[in-house]
């Protein structure tokens, strides 16, 4: 013990005079890049380039988990203590309740050197009042995947392409007893995965845009008509029965291991999805009403994002710092298959996986986009939205219950 | 008079230590979340004062029912005392009898208190899985389920709580049993000789002479598994973070939802009073019911 | 078994030993209820050794179809789990004798010295056993924030022995009341004071309570895991739980590797579990003396 006790104090001395002998101040970035974290080689890569060309400053990086973070971030902005000088968060409300309350450096100022490599599309999500106030790292879509080989047992070798040969599709596969879809019933993000698609193809992004932000009615005729559609497709069975108590990653397995043809999740698995095998491919999801959407209209945009604190060392600098990293963290991420650029792409992309390249140019062909609505709408909105959407899964409420009840609860 | 003043500051010394941790790090939070559950606040930026309605809200909201969530942890509670207790007794006090394996027993059945709630969440997830989880598998093997169907169990809105329950119970009779074996052993052997001498049988030895001995540990366990269960979390939350549409929410997660992930401090904040409240009030219940014994 | 003559003391010998019906029924139920209790052991083991393909779908209650023990080695590498194992050992180990020290010196002082408001103050400690956690993080955070303890071992120390402590002084009452007043009174009149009294009587035969409050200060201590990620920042004061969560990505996570970073996390305390369990038990025994 006498042993532990010396050790543990001559390490804390060894720190302190090592801490005294540097002159660089050190500035620390708090991330998600746990070292398990598919961005984290990029973080680390542009965290290097930073330290070896700073002569003033240096840079730590402090990652943390996920979900956990969130919770960390949250209460970290609430005391408006032991905040780090740049962060991790991500885009509209997680971000907008930050610099509603004066926590976050305004970046207009750093922002002109970079402009050139983002579009306003691009920065549209963490803009508040015409101010920016965060640089976009990936950014990323729903995407359906499909297992060619499934389809091939029960009858097609081509992927549909209306909705009415999804349809069939699906007919073909309960028949030949393969399970369409898998879905994680036990994480309400993944049920919206599948409903915010259908809303699109049948009242466009910008009707589902307007939902959100309250300029039309949850409670409208195309609303009550896509999620019909899901509760039909429940009930004939195209989801596996299994499903209400799966978790994502049982999800994604199952898919990849060939149990469920389609499997409907975020274009960051794209890199994962294309390492199964040829079989695997990304499919847009039809059109169910063409009066008012159109093929690639998606779901998604740019979330993942870098701030700096308004308390930061020295802002500035901070503010540099972060857009250079969001650069190299865009074209990593792109490279690996983890999501989709954010940042223009001006550097070899032929080692980009064919999945991911397929969603790309899904992307660039599309007429509009709207956000992930768990991201879109404030947290408090969210959890309702979130828990209306787990009430019609699991058959509590009725499509038209559903349009009503958001209507009212969030309008 | 001196000596008096001398006597009582002995008394404050001896309860400083744990006064300073207390207040420090307890009482400031319950106070703070009784202000906090009086305003609407999104956890940073300004705050508006709404009075009580944080409270009216949580239990008419129709995504946010800490009526049901009560409910659920009333009824865990309800279950651990009158199942899990009395099956941690009954297994001490056999070990304690000195069974052959006493101590072998005695440590097995400790381990699931020792292993992460992941992995314990994890495994059940497997052993409950529809299509070739142990139950299903079991079940159909003994012709009460069909080869091709499977009960859901953790998704299932009807069985979920009940089966989610199970676990919970599991985990911690080992450590119950624990407690209870340690004050078995304590009984003074004078007390349960003279008994068998008289003529006791195992079972009038057990009712009349252990039990009431063990009392004070028995009162330390059933406040431990209710007030456990009231503020259970872990568990629940790896097993069906909830769901199927909240049927299997308990206040904590409830709670935990509201304050972080809704961003609703105000409403979080008075799920935690309610909490801390019913906590409390069966903790004093508890003791009174074992009044009778002068330790406390 | 060198304590087999002292437990022949207790009644349990008393009770005989005859092989019966309901002797054997007994047997297969403790027998099945022990495999129940060991096959997490067993399946936190197999599920280290495997990936996701094979734990989520193809093969999760078997045994592994590759044995990868290259997860052990990730575990390591990216988990950090021996740095991260001594600064749970010390933030545990402080917690309980924090947690120990200070529900003993306010258990006396509730029991066994003389003053109004003693049954109130042993109430008030029992809100303790009243607190969720996730309510206290904000408060907590903005209280360690502000005496400067944000990033440091007494950022866990302070709360788990504060959230240990009711729990510990109900325990304590419990095993004080048992200790004969004659022998407070006898050091007494030896010309002992209340400090003498404390540490002299009432420490030693208090030895039998520290296993019980340990037991339970360490089950709060060691898998807790959200107020270790929110006080602390960066490597210096991580945690095993915060290491093993760390192996989550965003939106991928290897399970072979954290099932092998718990069992690293896991196995060594099975171990001084059942290393310790035979003194556990003896020094309940010991404490068998007191009646």
């Amino acid at each position: 013990m006498k042993k532990v006790i010396a050790l543990v104090l001559a390490t804390i001395m060894l720190l302190s005079f090592a801490s005294a002998l540097a002159e660089k101040e050190e500035l620390i970035l708090w991330s998600i890049a746990v070292e398990s974290d598919a961005n984290t080689p990029a973080y680390n890569a542009a965290i290097e380039a930073f330290n070896a060309s700073s002569e003033e400053y240096v840079l730590t990086m402090q990652p943390t988990e996920n979900e956990a973070y969130k919770t960390k971030i949250k209460a970290a902005m609430s005391a408006g203590a032991g905040l780090p000088d740049i962060f991790f968060t991500w885009s509209m409300s997680f971000l907008g309740d930050f610099v509603a309350a004066g926590r976050v450096y305004c970046l207009d100022g750093v922002l002109p050197a970079y402009k050139d490599e983002l579009t306003d599309t691009m920065l549209a999500n963490t803009t508040y009042d015409g101010a920016h106030y965060g640089v976009p790292l990936t950014m990323n879509v729903v995407t359906l995947f499909a297992n060619m080989d499934l389809l091939a047992q029960a009858g097609w070798d081509k992927a549909p392409e209306t909705y009415e040969e999804l349809i069939a599709c699906c007919d073909d596969l309960v028949a030949a007893g393969i399970i369409p879809f898998g879905v994680a019933g036990k994480e309400n993000w993944c049920l919206s995965e599948y409903t915010e698609p259908l809303l699109v193809k049948t009242i466009g992004a910008q009707g589902l845009k307007d939902c959100y932000t309250g300029a039309a009615s949850w409670n409208q005729e195309g609303v009550i008509k896509a999620m019909t559609i899901f509760t039909d497709m429940l009930a004939k069975g195209y989801f596996d029965p299994n499903a209400a108590a799966m978790g994502n990653e049982e999800v994604k397995q199952a898919f990849l291991g060939g149990k469920t043809a389609f499997y409907q999740n975020g274009s960051w698995n794209c890199g994962e999805v294309a390492a199964a095998g040829d079989a695997f491919v990304a499919i847009p999801f039809p059109v169910i009403d063409a009066e008012k959407a159109t093929l690639y209209e998606m779901v998604g945009g740019p979330n993942d994002t870098l701030a700096v604190t308004a308390s930061a060392k020295n802002p500035e600098v901070c503010a540099q710092i972060a857009f250079e990293m969001g650069r190299t963290i865009a074209r990593e991420g792109n490279l690996i298959g983890s999501g989709l650029p954010a940042w223009a792409v001006n550097y070899d992309t032929s080692s980009v996986n064919r999945i991911s390249a397929s969603v790309a140019d899904m992307v660039a062909q599309s007429q509009g986009m709207v956000l992930f609505g768990d991201n879109f709408l404030s947290a408090e909105q969210a959890d309702i939205y979130l828990n209306y959407i787990a009430l019609l899964f699991a058959g509590e409420i009725s499509a038209v219950e559903f349009a009503e009840g958001l209507a009212a609860e969030l309008q | 008079m001196k000596k008096k003043f001398g006597y009582r500051v002995n008394i404050l010394l001896f309860l400083l230590p744990a006064l300073f941790l207390f207040i420090s790090v307890l009482i400031a939070p319950i106070v703070m979340s009784a202000y906090y559950s009086l305003f609407k606040w999104k956890g940073v930026g300004p705050m508006t004062f709404i009075g009580f309605q944080n409270y009216s809200d949580i239990f008419t909201m129709k995504t946010v029912n800490a009526g049901r969530t009560l409910k659920n942890a009333l009824l865990l509670a309800a279950f651990s005392t009158v199942i899990q207790l009395p099956f941690a007794l009954w297994l001490a006090l056999k070990l304690a009898k000195g069974i052959k394996g006493e101590r072998g027993f005695l440590s097995i059945y400790f381990m699931p208190v020792l292993i992460s709630t992941v992995v314990i969440g994890q495994l059940w997830i497997k052993i409950y899985d529809g299509d070739n989880g142990l139950v299903n598998v079991a079940l159909r093997a003994v012709g009460l389920l069909g080869e091709k169907d499977m009960i859901v169990w953790l998704g299932d809105k009807n069985i979920a709580l009940w089966a989610a329950f199970v676990p919970i119970l599991w985990q911690y009779v080992g450590y119950h049993m624990l407690l209870m074996y340690a004050g078995i052993k304590s009984v003074p052997p004078e007390l349960s000789e003279a008994a068998m001498l008289d003529g006791c049988t195992e079972g009038q030895l057990n009712r009349y002479i252990i039990i009431p001995y063990i009392k004070p540990i028995l009162k330390v366990s059933v406040i431990f598994a209710v007030t456990g269960s009231l503020k259970s979390y872990d568990l629940i939350k790896v097993l069906t973070n909830g769901g199927p549409a909240s049927t299997t929410e308990v206040p904590s997660i409830l709670m935990y939802r509201q304050l972080f992930l809704a961003n609703s401090y105000g409403r979080g904040s008075a799920i935690a009073v309610l909490l801390i409240a019913l906590c409390f009030a069966f903790a004093l219940l508890i003791n009174l019911a074992f009044k009778g014994d002068d330790t406390i | 078994m060198s304590s087999s003559a002292k437990e022949s003391r207790t009644f349990a010998m008393t009770a005989g030993r005859k092989v019966t019906f309901s002797s054997v029924i007994v047997y297969i139920i403790l027998i099945i209820w022990a495999l129940t209790c060991l096959f997490p052991v067993y399946w936190m083991f197999t599920f280290s050794l495997k990936d996701n393909a094979e734990i989520f779908f193809r093969n999760p209650i078997g045994l592994p179809e590759n044995w990868i023990w290259d997860n052990y080695k990730t575990a390591m590498n990216i988990g950090h789990m021996d740095k991260y194992f001594l600064n749970s050992l010390i933030v545990t180990v402080s917690s309980i004798v924090l947690t120990m020290l200070a529900a003993a010196m306010a258990t006396y002082a509730m029991t066994r010295l003389v003053w109004k408001g003693r049954k109130m103050m042993n109430k008030f400690f029992m809100l303790g056993l009243t607190i969720p956690i996730h309510a206290s993080v904000v408060p907590l955070y903005v209280v360690l924030s502000r005496v400067g303890l944000l990033n440091s071992y007494w950022s866990l120390i302070f709360p788990y022995s504060a959230f240990a402590l009711a729990m510990a002084i109900l325990i304590c009452n419990g095993f004080m009341g048992d200790i004969p007043y004659d022998l407070d009174e006898a050091a007494f009149l030896d010309g002992c004071g209340v400090w003498g009294i404390f540490f002299r009587v009432i420490v030693p035969l208090m030895i039998p309570a520290v296993s019980t409050v340990g037991i339970y200060t360490f089950l709060q201590c060691w898998n807790e895991l959200m107020f270790s990620t929110i006080f602390n920042s960066g490597e210096a004061y991580k945690t095993l739980p915060v290491g093993v969560q760390d192996l989550c990505g965003e939106h991928k996570a290897d399970w072979g590797p954290i099932g092998a970073a718990l069992a690293i996390a896991t196995i060594p305390t099975l171990i001084v579990y059942v290393l310790l369990s035979k003194r556990i038990q003896e020094s309940f025994i010991a404490g068998a003396v007191k009646g």
